[in-house]
């Protein structure tokens, strides 16, 4: 078996690697100090169990689950934490496998021993009971069974196209596109901090609006920073949009 | 005086302490079985008092009494009713607005009942028994009565409310006092420091174990206790090493203490909770952690105390201890009565927390 330790402190992550040294000298071990690099572990490796401490900076645990969860065969998560009064309540009522910091060898065991898989439900639950985890800051895609993430503060905008969205970001200076499986309601949802909807098929970023365009057809559009093309803009959505920008 | 600049997390810590006095309302719920049977029986034993008031010994008392009754109980069931229904109302606003507006609202309904028992008994000629004076008479009688007694029910519930809260609010401080001075993560983390630290460096566990000791020694001291300012040093050097063994190289950390006399009296453990937030909030959401500086200067008679961090610039801000800030405020206010202060403020993602207080030492206190 294969296990990835997620935890940002070394002395943690030790601990945890002489406790499964301990219960099976065979299990190989992997680490990762945060978030995105658990990602990336799990795309290379492809351990079976992911032990996942929920406070990591950069991305946090519960939305490394939330990834990894896209891939076809995701590994089974059991969460760790010291304490953490609102994650502990949504484990128990969500029936999520979780450790408690400074974890006991038993304990450990046991959780390996019938460590079950997530499912999406449970973890869009968690993520609802978690002040700290607003929304995601990073959408992810799979590529070819591996997992691409895309920092939120990159994209600039959410296109409807079909069954699909389509995201364009910004990739080390250059815009790039990618297309993910989400609909755009419960997009709008998660990140109305940051984004609002301009069109029926549009989601934009809000700091990124520079003017508005009238057509000579009527149709106006709405220019984005370093980005040539316009977006339309219905009129449902003008008002919102005008008064976003003088405020 | 204490004063503070508007950042959110304080503006918040304020907001929360005041809530339960705001959120909670003073009138109880009418709507409750228990609370129908007290109103029915108080109203009962008001009409027998009211029967027997007047000196005058005959067989038409026990008339009166089932008049009265009747009345009285329409009057009570009426208003805790109008009570019952407006609650959801009253939520929303001051207990000063409710009382007045309830009171209002009773002393309307007592209006209304009396002038429809009125008409009611003049136009049928019912009761013949009683020989009802003048038609004001009649409602200034009642509108009195009713005025005094809806009065001190009022007062009774406000009085049963101020002693509930108080109740309430005594059994939760102790423990919302020492979680405001010390997150549970950081006996939890630490604890999970040591027992890995206990098998590959033991004589770091150890040292460990002792700082941790002789810190919640002395949180566990009394409030009101001060110490002397090396102490306060010294006791924040160790809080510091305890998590710099969790966050090593991520926890960068500057002293520049100059010219503060030794001797100075601090409230204790006074700065412990700015270095708690600086960590929080500046280095553990960051992969490469950030930087913390701790500035002393002795200047006027007064002790500048300054904690600066740079701020996570992480998307989503971390929800913190909303009670630390108002709680070191809270104690500058009891030690210095107004003469001490701190003062929050962020520029360019640099977050400092200024503590000045006057250089107090053990002969002058």
């Amino acid at each position: 078996m294969k296990i990835l330790i997620a935890d940002d402190e070394s002395l943690a992550r030790d601990r945890i690697a002489y406790l499964l040294k301990e219960i099976n000298p065979d299990y190989q071990q992997v680490e990762a100090s945060n978030g995105l690099e658990t990602i990336e572990q799990v795309n290379e490796e492809e351990p079976d169990v992911v032990l996942m401490d929920i406070r990591m900076p950069g991305m946090g645990g519960l939305e490394a689950a939330q990834h990894l969860m896209t891939i076809e065969n995701p590994p089974a998560i059991i969460f760790t934490t010291a304490y953490d009064e609102y994650a502990l309540q949504a484990f128990e009522s969500q029936a999520v496998d979780y450790l408690l910091k400074p974890i006991r060898k038993e304990r450990l065991e046991k959780a390996l021993g019938h460590c079950s898989k997530l499912n999406k439900l449970q973890l869009e639950q968690l993520g609802q009971q978690n002040p700290e985890t607003a929304h995601r800051t990073h959408i992810s895609t799979q590529i070819r069974g591996t997992i691409l993430l895309i920092p939120v503060k990159d994209i600039c905008c959410f296109l409807a196209d079909h069954k699909y969205i389509s995201i364009q970001y910004n990739k080390d200076g250059e815009m790039a596109e990618t297309i993910i499986e989400d609909t755009l309601k419960s997009l709008e949802e998660e990140f109305s901090s940051v984004f609002m909807r301009i069109h029926r098929n549009a989601l934009i970023r809000k700091d990124k609006i520079e003017a508005l365009e009238k057509k000579d057809d009527g149709r106006i559009l709405l220019k984005l920073k370093k980005l040539p093309e316009g977006f339309e803009v219905s009129r449902r959505h003008l008002p919102s949009v005008r008064k976003l920008m003088k405020s | 005086m204490p004063k503070i600049t508007d950042y959110p997390r304080l503006n918040k810590a304020n907001k929360i302490k005041n809530d339960p006095e705001q959120n909670s309302l003073f009138i109880p719920d009418f709507c409750a079985l228990k609370m129908v049977f007290a109103v029915v029986v108080i109203g009962e034993l008001l009409a027998i008092v009211l029967t027997i008031s007047p000196l005058r010994m005959d067989k038409q008392r026990w008339d009166d009494l089932a008049i009265l009754s009747l009345f009285v109980q329409w009057n009570g069931l009426m208003c805790s009713s109008a009570l019952c229904v407006l609650r959801p109302i009253f939520k929303h606003y001051s207990n000063r607005f409710v009382a007045i507006s309830s009171y209002l609202i009773i002393l309307l309904i007592i209006v209304v009942l009396s002038e429809l028992t009125f008409y009611i008994v003049e136009q049928y000629y019912l009761f013949e028994a009683i020989s009802f004076a003048s038609h004001w008479e009649f409602l200034l009688h009642n509108l009195l009565i009713g005025g005094i007694i809806s009065a001190l029910a009022l007062r009774y519930f406000y009085v049963q409310h101020q002693w509930r809260m108080k109740v309430q609010a005594e059994s939760c401080t102790k423990l919302q006092l020492l979680q405001a001075r010390i997150r549970p993560h950081f006996l939890f983390n630490s604890m999970n420091s040591i027992a890995s630290l206990t098998r590959t460096r033991p004589e770091v566990a150890e040292r460990m174990t002792e700082d941790l000791a002789e810190l919640f020694r002395m949180l566990f001291r009394e409030d009101h206790e001060m110490i002397i300012w090396s102490r306060e040093l010294t006791l924040c050097e160790h809080y510091i090493d305890i998590e710099k063994q969790r966050l090593g190289e991520r926890l960068k950390i500057e002293w520049k203490i100059s010219n503060i006399p030794d001797d100075a009296l601090v409230p204790a453990l006074i700065l412990q909770p700015l270095l708690e937030n600086a960590i929080f909030h500046g280095i553990e959401p960051e992969i490469d952690g950030g930087r913390i500086a701790v500035m002393g200067e002795f200047n006027h008679n007064q002790l500048i105390i300054t904690v600066e961090n740079t701020n996570s610039k992480n998307l989503i801000h971390r929800q913190g201890n909303k009670m630390a800030l108002a709680n070191i405020e809270e104690r500058l206010k009891a030690h210095y009565h107004g003469k001490a202060s701190i003062v929050c403020h962020e520029k360019n993602d640099v977050y400092f927390a200024i503590v000045a207080m006057p250089y107090l030492t053990k002969d002058e206190r």
